[in-house]
């Protein structure tokens, strides 16, 4: 049975961003709720301060994300591997470059966190989906 | 004894399109001149390492300067009242002026990204004034990196450019150097880097100009990494197989700022490409 992408991977997840050294110099201003859209499983990660407080597996309509990132399982997983391909190494690349991966919502929002949002999307490339 | 680097920079004014400007211009070496142009919303800064590198510098009179509004150089008066905006003739006119000022009889002409597509020009439009062109990370036409966010009053500018770009590098190449090129990116001046993209992304086609390069009087060398999604090795591709004579290696595990983000996996690729083109 694949752990990723379930609630054990996201909690191993959540506890490697909230003992990051950088996202504790850079976390401060990131108090918000984003989705991430594995397929047809969606999550909302409610960050305060740079940590991940909690997860809420198949948010209902009265949990307000305003932005988020989809993409199928597939994309997830080329971006989680080892050795990325290239298009697939970075979450700015794959905007570009991988139509499946989508931007959702107020993307202003997500770019006043350009830094510490791309940091967190790189520890969960470093997080792996070791059961891929 | 202060353990100085070979690197001497100073400081010379140039006259660009009818306007003065102060300009911040470093070298290293002496020989064959081999001028650098630095990548959008960056600085000279970037080619230390080859300027600091004494097999290059004992063949090579390594240039490399900021353009205007970028780095140590100045913008030009009445900057306030524009918006920062890089177009190709303005490009080559900088180009021009500088390479004119310093007296760099027949030089190569290298440069990354943007610098790495209007090296391409550089050689169409003054092929029997140059020995050749290194391009890194060039491409004839580099449609979609512009966007509205890269200069907006609600986003933090530096460290938006910084981050945006921080992908460019290869997964693989060192940590350090791809955060010292981070921070030489999230030190622009405000709009600068989307005034360079607005260049690169939408005002640029040379998919013609290039067909007239003749490699018999100016030698064409490119070089473009293999996780550059900017420049995807398939965009030089298509530039090489509409200069007949050219050289293109795509370099594997390197990403769009090869002089920066990995210099001792980049510096054979780059002597391959000098030997290529000062033959």
């Amino acid at each position: 049975m694949s752990e990723f992408p379930g609630a054990s991977w996201l909690d191993r997840y959540a506890q490697r961003v909230n003992a990051d050294a950088e996202m504790g110099v850079i976390g401060d201003w990131l108090s918000t709720t984003f989705t991430l859209t594995f397929g047809d499983a969606r999550h909302a990660l409610v960050v305060d301060k740079g940590k991940i407080v909690k997860i809420i597996a198949s948010p209902r309509f009265d949990v307000r994300a305003p932005f988020g990132f989809r993409a199928p399982v597939e994309v997830w997983r080329k971006f989680l591997s080892p050795n990325p391909p290239p298009l697939y190494h970075d979450f700015f690349a794959m905007l570009m470059r991988v139509p499946e991966f989508v931007i959702e919502g107020d993307s202003l929002i997500a770019m006043q966190n350009a830094r510490a949002l791309h940091r967190m999307m790189n520890i969960m490339r470093e997080t792996g989906a070791p059961n891929g | 004894m202060a353990d100085f680097e070979p690197i001497v920079g100073r400081y010379i004014t140039v006259d660009i399109a009818g306007e003065k400007h102060r300009l911040f211009v470093e070298e290293a070496g002496q020989g064959i001149p081999l001028l650098c142009l630095h990548t959008a919303g960056n600085d000279s800064r970037q080619f230390r390492h080859v300027m600091n590198d004494k097999e290059l510098t004992d063949r090579f009179r390594v240039v490399a300067f900021d353009m205007p509004y970028h780095g140590r150089s100045t913008p030009p008066d009445k900057w306030w009242l524009k918006k920062p905006r890089l177009t190709t003739a303005l490009y080559m006119q900088i180009i021009r002026a500088v390479w004119t000022a310093l007296g760099l009889d027949r030089p190569i002409v290298m440069g990354c990204s943007m610098g790495g597509a209007i090296v391409l020009k550089v050689a169409a439009d003054y092929q029997n004034e140059i020995r050749g062109i290194v391009g890194l990370e060039s491409s004839a036409y580099a449609p979609g990196r512009y966007n509205e966010f890269l200069h907006h009053p609600a986003i933090h500018g530096g460290e938006l450019c910084a981050s945006y770009t921080y992908g460019l590098n290869a997964p693989t190449s060192p940590e350090q150097n791809r955060r010292e090129n981070w921070w030489y990116y999230s030190q622009s001046g405000p709009g600068v880097y989307q005034g360079d993209v607005h260049f690169y992304s939408n005002d640029w086609d040379a998919r013609e100009d290039i067909k007239t390069i003749d490699t018999t009087r100016c030698k064409v060398a490119l070089l473009t990494g293999e996780f550059d999604y900017s420049c995807t090795p398939a965009m030089t591709e298509q530039v090489a197989a509409s200069i007949k004579g050219s050289r293109y290696t795509m370099m594997k595990g390197m990403g769009h700022f090869p002089m920066i983000e990995n210099y001792p996996d980049f510096r054979p690729y780059l002597i391959g490409a000098l030997d290529h083109v000062a033959a």
